[in-house]
């Protein structure tokens, strides 16, 4: 077996990616289906459950009365907050802790996932896309594969950062050169056992390199997008930094101009105390 | 103690026991301020150059930018005993992306912006360590003055 194949290898030890989240998605884009059937699929986690009541409780959401149930959360918050508040425990239980690899402390990747995933929400309204569970989910999950390349990132990493500082290359591209594998590729062959939808496994693939996408540009230049501003804003900035490349093509494809990103980071950085509220690290 | 200073985020303080601390800087940039008489220090976390992109944002939390946020900084320590011609200012942060053709530069822009300011009020950086592609911690130390930076994966090192 190759070195690669031996680190690809490593994405059969994460545990499955939890099936009643599946099943809600899947819910969720089914038009026929009522939030009442999503909520009790859902409700019967009790892991799940108890992580959204404790999140849905704190402070910033500021509810007069404390909720028990998914019902009354629903009531309360709002099915799309509920949903946002659910899948964002699923990252924190993948991607809350220490990436030491990345200089990464407990929780800061998960921050990072969840200031992109909110930011996935920003640009589509500013572009007037369609707000879509499925591009959250990605966006909360699009770093993935930092947490089985740490290891081998740690074991490499005066080489890599070496190659960053000398030649000038994105992190990304040192990643590949050492480890013959990046990040962004580890991560879609770990959502690729998951079964997600080819336009998720699409977005997380091409997450740093975007021009390199022959199918499903929209969820690819989103994500794209989505986690650079995050990566500007500096949430969850490891050893890798800023090293990732800028792609204006990006940009004219929707039009933006450099003031739509800094409208992006206030838009973001009115939003912290909702990342602190939802990254409530156990 | 180490009191965080959060993005777009202030601390001003003038207990010597005090560390003030802000992590992660990207394209933002902290701004450290300290008067070594009244041992008076201020640490600021800004995102973004100028207040007018969103009015309204401003008004909620001035530390989101340098035109609002620095003032400040300023004004609050000399609410606590310092005085401007006292005050040492020490910068870090501003990074940048690769292949920046000018769509993402925040980091420069944040640097111009806060150049102007202080230039506008006569006060000098009395040192800095800005741009590259690092992210950054800030960490003033109050018993001292002393300013420590320390760039992800590496030690950390007096500003």
């Amino acid at each position: 077996m190759s070195f690669v194949e031996t680190i690809i290898e490593t994405c059969s030890q994460l545990p499955p990616f939890p099936a009643v989240i599946n099943r809600a998605l899947n819910l969720m884009n089914d038009p026929n289906s009522s939030v009442q059937e999503i909520v009790e699929t859902i409700q019967y986690d009790q892991a799940i459950t108890a992580n959204v009541l404790r999140v849905c409780n704190s402070a910033y959401f500021g509810l007069r009365q404390s909720v028990g149930s998914l019902q009354e959360a629903v009531i309360f918050l709002g099915f799309s907050q509920l949903i946002e508040i659910l899948l964002s425990g699923v990252s924190g239980s993948m991607m809350g802790k220490a990436v030491s690899g990345y200089d990464l402390e407990a929780g800061e990747l998960w921050k990072h996932s969840v200031s992109s995933a909110l930011l996935s929400q920003i640009i589509s309204r500013r572009i007037k896309r369609e707000q879509n569970p499925m591009l959250f989910t990605a966006a909360l999950i699009h770093d993935i594969g930092k947490v089985l390349l740490n290891a081998y990132v740690k074991e490499q990493s005066e080489t890599i950062k070496d190659l960053v500082k000398t030649k000038g290359v994105s992190f990304l591209q040192a990643e590949k050169d050492v480890l013959g594998i990046d990040h962004a590729e580890l991560s879609a062959h770990i959502i690729e056992q998951w079964n997600f939808p080819q336009k998720i496994i699409q977005a997380i693939r091409y997450h740093h390199t975007p021009l390199l996408a022959t199918s499903d540009q929209e969820a690819v230049y989103q994500i794209y997008l989505s986690d650079l501003i995050a990566i500007l804003t500096g949430i969850g900035g490891g050893v890798d930094g800023l090293s990732y490349s800028g792609f204006e093509q990006v940009m004219h494809h929707y039009k933006l101009n450099e003031k739509d990103i800094e409208r992006f980071m206030a838009q973001l950085g009115d939003q912290i105390q909702k990342v602190e509220a939802m990254i409530q690290v156990q | 103690m180490k009191k965080i200073v959060g993005i777009a985020d202030m601390e001003v303080c003038n207990d010597w026991k005090t560390g003030l601390i802000t992590y992660s800087l990207g394209s933002c940039i902290g701004v450290a301020i300290y008067d070594p008489v009244a041992q008076v220090g201020g640490l600021l976390h800004y995102m973004l150059p100028e207040s007018q992109i969103d009015p309204q944002k401003a008004q909620k939390n001035p530390f989101m930018f340098a035109d609002t946020g620095i003032p400040l900084l300023f004004k609050e320590a000399y609410r606590f005993g310092a005085a401007k011609n006292r005050i040492i200012v020490k910068v870090a942060g501003g990074s940048q992306i690769l292949d920046d053709t000018g769509f993402f530069n925040i980091g420069k822009r944040n640097y111009m912006a806060l150049r102007k300011i202080l230039w506008k009020n006569n006060i000098l950086i009395k040192a800095e360590d800005i741009g590259g592609q690092v992210s950054r911690t800030v960490r003033l130390d109050l018993a001292t003055g002393k300013v420590w930076l320390k760039y992800s994966g590496e030690v950390e090192k007096e500003l």
